[in-house]
């Protein structure tokens, strides 16, 4: 076991655990951010995406003794109410079915709102297919994409829910 | 098991008032406190005697709070927003005004299945009575306070009305006096062109949770103390422990515990590893080593599996054509598939005081407490059930057997928590597979393209859903049609997967339907509607051809059916009746010359009786489309000596966001009838349509499953 200081979500933590403890069980086990998931442990999914330094990371492929100084953002941290752009789509135009892969879609998506504000398709095809939806909900997601660019840009005002 | 279920069933009205008065008078909330369950299991049936609880589903405080309980588990179909919505559309108070409680397993809910697309047809009408009975109740409160006729009340919003006097009272200021008053017989319903509610789009009502990463799933369950475990079964299905280096073990960093389990009663011998995290438990597991007894499985494979079932197929063979007939013959096979929740199976269960509590993913909570009350000698009361989120079902989550192997850990370390988290490579490792599956086709057409003979020589494994008999379409449309069907000998586990049998079973027919159409020289949807048009009224199952008929002549219509396209373009369509849903999916593909497949666009129409929630259903059956397209362009779990051979996502290929078709239209049919299933029909007719539009760009028919392993090149 070895000590770590790690900062998450702009809040430091000391964690004693194994060095090779992958960043994804810290968060969940030793400090309770359950939002990120785990889903298959070798990082073909997606579910376990958090933001290092705001890069889009596989957690479960980041040892803790990787970590470092780096700063990590998780969902719990994407925004303080809960109220990123991404986050008001997804409610607005209920994007989630189970909802389990849906914290690692949103990492991702907003690393790539980041880069690209106004993604189209192919931006999106590119971005995304790291991370497995089961459910299928791709139609969704793809709009939730893109109807946050428009909330993001302030090109549109926001719906109570789609009616 | 979904169409032998008759959804219009009545329910004995006096039997559900009886349960709910049970409810309310609190002898269940005694029953299970005086075992040390939970504070949040009180809260859900418990209260204080001045709130009105008419049922066991609705609550209101003196105070104006009003709860509703979501009696069946969520695993992304809805379940846990639309059946509340039912309630609350009779109740007449607006979604937003309510806290929706999650339902621990309790006999008071009725059937908490969540199975079969069941949950929404057999609770709409128990669920309507609860809102409606609540409201009539809530309205003799108001009339008898007033001294004016129950008759010349009414409610809006969550207050009860009396026009001619202008006045007012909300339900919270009504709920002690209704608490005193006896539940009426017989209340009416609404009529449905009355709904506000219901039909609407309503977001679920967790997705602020879901977006902000709370605590929701099984695998996100923490109890103070709790410790962390995996359970290591045999890679070969039936095998048994025979020795294992439990003290090395023992010795890696954070290991509390390991144990070999074996001889209790429905549970697989396996060897568990308790440490005081996750990854220290699955750290452990990669220097576990087993002997195992693997026993007779060791020998099956896919590969043996296939020429067996040539055999079995050529057993059956069928009866001469008819003299002058056309004779068209195709042999199509579908793979072993599995699950694979995004959530791999997990339980957190605490044996306590002669109560097991658990806390679990679960689509048929009852199944997981029968479990342990057979393979631990428990009684039914001592066994505590607390459904949480799953992160996806597909019918994965009724077997349960990852509950018993939960509690069986949580037995032996009485006093601590125990979560029980499934490896993915355990999860591909230990499913219910969908079986796999073939059919061998011959056909007659006679001189005019019409279908006088159809034989089906059907093989798949012995055990689990999936058979086929003649009484679903196209068979009941041809006179003389026959299914024979052979099974393969037990060993691998099959279960229900999304859409049992109609899953692999719609494929194959409908494709075919298409071949025959071809080999006839006729259009597809004109060979079709023919077809519809010669099944009689009273068909099987249930089947409606008037329907049926009405969907896809719809679909085809938006989707511009019959427009001719050049090579490499292509459109195909297929019907399925699933779940007494109707539905019609136009697939429009490219191809290019090397081959390389997109799907372009999803045209669907869809009967599925009355819908609840339009926004959840439309989801449902978008992600039902493309889950079908997923299974059927890359998913193949094989069987390679008695074991699975693939392990995770890396060799398990799913649809991924770039492989998504871009447009997913769907339409639903206006209905006043009783909603039908949802979360399943959307599936069968998906994979044909786009196999069909396949063979429509490019000749080639795909008669093997998944598609990614055939060449689609043409030139």
């Amino acid at each position: 076991m070895s000590k770590y200081t790690l900062t998450v979500n702009g809040q430091s933590h000391s964690v004693d655990v194994t060095p090779d403890t992958p960043l994804l069980w810290v968060l969940r086990d030793s400090l309770g951010l359950v939002g990120t998931k785990y889903g298959c442990g070798i990082g073909e999914c997606g579910a376990c995406t958090v933001h290092l330094n705001g890069t889009p990371t596989r957690a479960c492929q980041t040892p803790i003794s990787d970590v470092g100084h780096s700063a990590v953002t998780t969902v719990e941290g994407l925004d303080p109410a809960g109220k990123h752009p991404l986050q008001q789509a997804w409610c607005e135009l209920d994007v989630p079915q189970c909802g389990y892969c849906q914290a690692g879609q949103l990492m991702t998506a907003s690393a790539l709102l980041k880069r690209t504000p106004h993604p189209n398709d192919a931006d999106i095809d590119r971005a995304m297919a790291g991370n497995l939806c089961r459910c299928n909900s791709y139609v969704r997601i793809r709009a939730g994409i893109k109807r946050a660019a428009e909330l993001a840009a302030g090109s549109a005002t926001l719906q109570g829910g789609r009616s | 098991m979904k169409r032998h279920l008759d959804s219009s069933a009545p329910v004995d009205r006096r039997a559900f008032i009886k349960v709910s008065a049970l409810a309310g008078g609190g002898l269940l909330v005694g029953t299970y406190l005086r075992f040390g369950a939970t504070a949040a299991l009180a809260e859900t049936v418990g209260g204080e005697a001045a709130d009105f609880t008419p049922n066991a589903f609705i609550r209101i405080t003196s105070s104006g709070a009003i709860s509703i309980v979501a009696p069946n588990s969520e695993m992304g179909q809805g379940i846990k927003t639309s059946l509340p919505m039912i309630v609350a559309e009779e109740l007449d108070v607006p979604l937003p005004q309510v806290t929706i409680v999650q339902g621990d397993l309790n006999p008071v809910y009725g059937r908490q299945m969540s199975v079969g697309s069941m949950s929404t047809p057999t609770n709409f009408a128990p669920l309507r009575r609860a809102g409606a009975t609540a409201r009539a109740m809530l309205i003799d409160a108001a009339a008898q306070t007033w001294g004016v006729p129950s008759g010349e009340c009414a409610t809006d919003a969550g207050a009860v009305i009396h026009a001619a006097s202008k006045r007012r009272a909300t339900y919270g200021e009504l709920a002690t006096k209704a608490a005193a008053l006896t539940p009426p017989a017989n209340v009416p319903l609404k009529a449905s062109k009355d709904f506000k509610l219901l039909g609407t789009r309503v977001p679920g009502v967790d997705n602020q949770k879901v977006v902000t990463g709370a605590p929701l799933f099984g695998i996100d369950v923490k109890l103070p103390g709790m410790l962390y475990a995996i359970y290591a079964k045999c890679p070969v299905f039936g095998g048994t422990v025979v020795s294992a280096n439990l003290d090395e073990v023992k010795k890696r960093p954070g290991v509390r515990d390991a144990f070999v389990l074996d001889g209790i009663k429905g549970l697989t011998p396996g060897v568990a590893i308790v440490a005081d995290s996750t990854w220290n438990a699955f750290s452990a597991g990669d220097f576990l080593k087993v002997t195992w007894n693997e026993g007779p499985v060791a020998t099956q494979s896919s590969a043996e599996m296939a020429r067996q079932a040539e055999q079995l197929a050529k057993a059956t063979p069928p009866a001469p054509a008819p003299a002058g007939a056309k004779v068209v013959e195709a042999a199509y096979h579908y793979p072993f598939l599995a699950h694979a929740t995004l959530e791999p199976q997990n339980c957190t269960a605490l044996f306590k005081n002669g109560v097991m509590e658990m806390w679990t993913p679960t689509q048929i909570p009852a199944s997981g407490q029968g479990l342990v009350v057979g393979g631990l000698g428990l009684e039914p009361d001592r066994v505590v059930v607390h459904i949480t989120r799953l992160g996806g079902g597909f019918g994965r989550r009724g077997s349960n057997e990852y509950s018993l192997e939960a509690a069986a850990i949580a037995k032996k370390l009485e006093g601590t928590p125990v979560k029980l988290m499934w490896r993915r490579e355990d999860d591909f490792a230990h499913d219910n597979y969908r079986s796999n599956g073939w059919h061998y086709f011959t056909a007659g057409l006679d001189g005019a393209g019409k279908v006088v003979a159809l034989h089906d020589a059907f093989v798949k494994m012995q055990g689990g859903p999936g058979d086929m008999n003649a009484s679903g379409f196209p068979f009941i449309a041809i006179p003389g049609s026959e299914v024979k069907s052979s099974k393969l000998p037990p060993g691998i586990p099959t279960g229900y997967w999304r859409a049992p049998g109609d899953n692999g079973n719609v494929w194959a027919t409908q494709c075919f339907v298409d071949e025959l159409a071809h080999a006839a020289g006729r259009d597809p949807l004109a060979f079709t509607l023919d077809l519809l048009a010669a099944v009689p009224a009273t068909g099987g199952r249930g089947f409606d051809p008037a329907k049926m008929t009405a969907v896809l002549k719809r679909a085809t219509e938006k989707a511009g059916w019959g427009k001719s396209r050049p090579r490499g373009e292509g459109q195909g369509f297929a019907i399925t009746h699933t779940n007494n849903a109707y539905v019609a999916i136009v697939a429009d593909v490219t191809v290019s010359r090397d081959g390389e497949l997109a799907i372009k666009k999803l045209t669907s129409v869809v009967d599925a009786g009355t819908i609840i929630n339009l926004s959840a259903a439309e989801n449902q059956i978008q992600g039902a489309m493309q889950d079908g397209i997923s299974a059927a362009w890359f998913q193949k779990l094989t069987i390679e000596k008695g074991a699975a051979a693939q392990a995770n996502f890396s060799d398990y290929r799913m649809l991924r966001m770039n492989h998504s078709p871009p447009v997913v239209d769907v339409e639903f049919v206006k209905s006043d009838a009783p909603p039908t299933g949802l979360g399943e029909p959307g599936l069968p007719a998906a994979a044909p349509a786009v196999c069909n539009a396949i063979f429509a760009a490019t000749g080639i028919r795909v008669r093997t499953l998944p598609i990614a392993d055939s060449s689609l090149k043409w030139s």
